[in-house]
């Protein structure tokens, strides 16, 4: 384990907080590492900042992302990895689709050339509007309280998608979902940063695995030919027990 | 070119390679697709009567080229379990249902579901926790291990494996209170520690965990040759491999086959077909024409 120390806070909304620190180790963007809050537990965080200093996105669930909600700088928690595989980045006109917290995985690949359609419940929940210009930002909230009343994979038939040489994609997994059913039918090039339940991060306990794919090391980024004939994407995932539950999502 | 087909109390496998229990075995369609990738069979995470969430995290340390995890048993309960053997099956090739309980009749019904669902063979879990506490396995206990055995073998009809603990101080004593079992499978994990020095504490939630991988090859080649020589029943030899001469010097040890778990996090699931490849070369250069002609040949 690396032990890290908090350098600054960035509050982004209610239960959502940035912590910036430095850790020399080359992290690509959508890679995540394993989150140690000894006595705690261990949680897996992707990087909002993947340059000098680092940054994880946190939003409070469990008691182990709480503890980092509440830490203030010189606060220290453990990490291990990084691990996974991140996005495969091109040059050109770029889409990313964030919902919820996902948008902070997708920061990292942002350039001047990037569109960004942010979605979230509703206007309170929205994070990282500010970090694009008007005119290459779209708004989504399934309340209507912002932007687009409704869902991305909604919202996408306002746009022009051929414009866009790749589209990146992280959100609740029936979210990306839809995304992927959507931008499958127009043929659109794309990634998808799926999150599933984990326990040992490195590809051998089985926890986060999706058809076959382990998340934690095939992923957590797929390409979108990966996803479309997946026996278990949108359809089922297993519990922290092993149990298969089934989405319920057509 | 060599024939690396081999079998097992009586169930051929296509080659010498097996998923070990505990690794990539909890979801059907992971199962499918290792063995989509090379491996001969399958065998299932251990699973109880009743589901168990185990241990929050963390549950694994990485240890160099091995591991030390405490998972602590996390399944779903036999009775969630039918749907992966059966997504599991459609690769045509052995699935062993691992089981684990601290009683024989516990046993028996979890055995008696794994052949209803379909599973070749049932694979015994005897590193569990002794109802009698202390940190003691049941395969620790060679009265409750023989009766375990005697009772599954009496009531079902698939082979029975029983995968013994390297925890014991007399591996022989065990072995053959385990003897009207099919296979022997050899060896379950050591028992083992990590402490972060800055944190000052075990990593592991649960503060215990098994060391698995290289580390503990060495162990596993012993018992392997030590149970062959003594009892000349069929093993499979599980601990630590990763390359190619890992699973022959198992063989000549006295394995008929050997599981692979840990190497999936080293090499990841190519390790099986490397393996292959590998070991095929090897045979064709030292003249040995099928696995057979390897098994324990380095018996003195």
């Amino acid at each position: 384990m690396n032990r890290i120390t908090v350098d600054q806070v960035r509050d982004e909304a209610k239960n959502v907080r940035t912590l910036f620190f430095r850790w020399d180790h080359d992290v690509k963007p959508g890679q995540f590492v394993m989150v140690w809050l000894p006595g705690l537990g261990e949680i897996p965080m992707s990087l909002s900042y993947v340059g000098s200093p680092k940054g994880i996105t946190v939003k409070a669930y469990g008691k182990v992302s709480q503890a980092m909600i509440d830490m203030e700088p010189g606060h220290e928690f453990y990490i291990r990895g990084p691990y996974g595989n991140g996005f495969q980045i091109e040059s050109g006109r770029k889409l990313i689709i964030g919902g919820g917290s996902g948008i902070a995985s997708l920061l990292p690949i942002a350039d001047s050339d990037t569109d960004a359609l942010i979605s979230a419940k509703t206007k309170e929940e929205l994070i990282f509007t500010d970090r694009f210009p008007e005119s290459r930002l779209f708004i989504a909230t399934d309340d209507g309280s912002e932007g687009f009343h409704g869902f991305p994979h909604e919202f996408l038939d306002r746009l022009d998608i051929s414009v866009y040489r790749k589209i990146y994609v992280c959100g609740p997994e029936p979210m990306l979902y839809r995304v992927m059913q959507k931008l499958a039918s127009m043929n659109a090039r794309a990634e998808f940063s799926l999150e599933r339940t984990m326990k040992c991060g490195i590809g051998i306990c089985d926890s986060c695995s999706v058809g076959g794919l382990q998340v934690c090391r095939q992923g957590p980024v797929f390409d979108i030919e990966q996803l479309r004939n997946n026996p278990e994407f949108g359809i089922s995932r297993t519990t922290y027990s092993g149990k298969r539950v089934y989405l319920n999502m057509k | 070119m060599a024939d690396l087909s081999t079998s097992v109390a009586g169930i051929r496998l296509e080659n010498p390679l097996m998923l070990a229990s505990g690794i990539l075995d909890e979801n059907g369609y992971t199962m499918l697709d290792v063995m989509n990738n090379g491996a001969a069979a399958v065998v299932t995470k251990s699973i109880g009567m009743e589901e168990r969430n185990g241990y929050s995290a963390p549950v694994i340390v990485e240890y160099g080229d091995s591991l030390i995890n405490a998972v602590g048993l996390s399944n779903p309960g036999i009775d969630n379990f039918a749907e992966e053997i059966r997504i599991a099956k459609r690769s045509g090739k052995p699935v062993i249902g691992s089981v684990f309980a601290s009683d024989a009749e516990s046993f028996v019904n979890l055995g008696r579901k794994m052949q209803e669902y379909g599973c070749d063979a049932v694979e015994l879990n005897l590193s569990c926790p002794h109802v009698k506490g202390f940190g003691l396995e049941v395969g620790s206990d060679p009265d409750l291990v023989e009766d375990i055995v005697n009772e599954m073998k009496s009531k079902i009809s698939v082979p029975v494996f029983a995968k013994l603990s390297p925890n014991v101080s007399d591996i022989i004593e065990i072995a053959k209170a385990a003897e009207k079992a099919d296979a022997y499978v050899l060896i379950n994990t050591v028992k083992a520690m990590k402490i972060d020095i800055r944190a000052r504490m075990p990593v592991l939630t649960n503060a215990y965990g098994g060391l698995s991988g290289p580390a503990i090859k060495p162990v596993g080649v012993r018992y392997v040759y030590e149970v062959k020589k003594e009892t000349g029943k069929d093993i499979i030899g599980v601990g630590g491999i990763t390359t190619y001469e890992d699973a022959v010097e198992y063989i000549m040890a006295g394995a008929s086959a050997v599981q692979i778990g840990t190497a999936l996090y080293t090499v990841g699931k190519s390790v099986f077909r490397n393996i292959i490849s590998q070991m095929n070369t090897f045979m064709d250069d030292e003249k040995f024409h099928s696995i057979q002609d390897m098994v324990g040949v380095a018996i003195r």
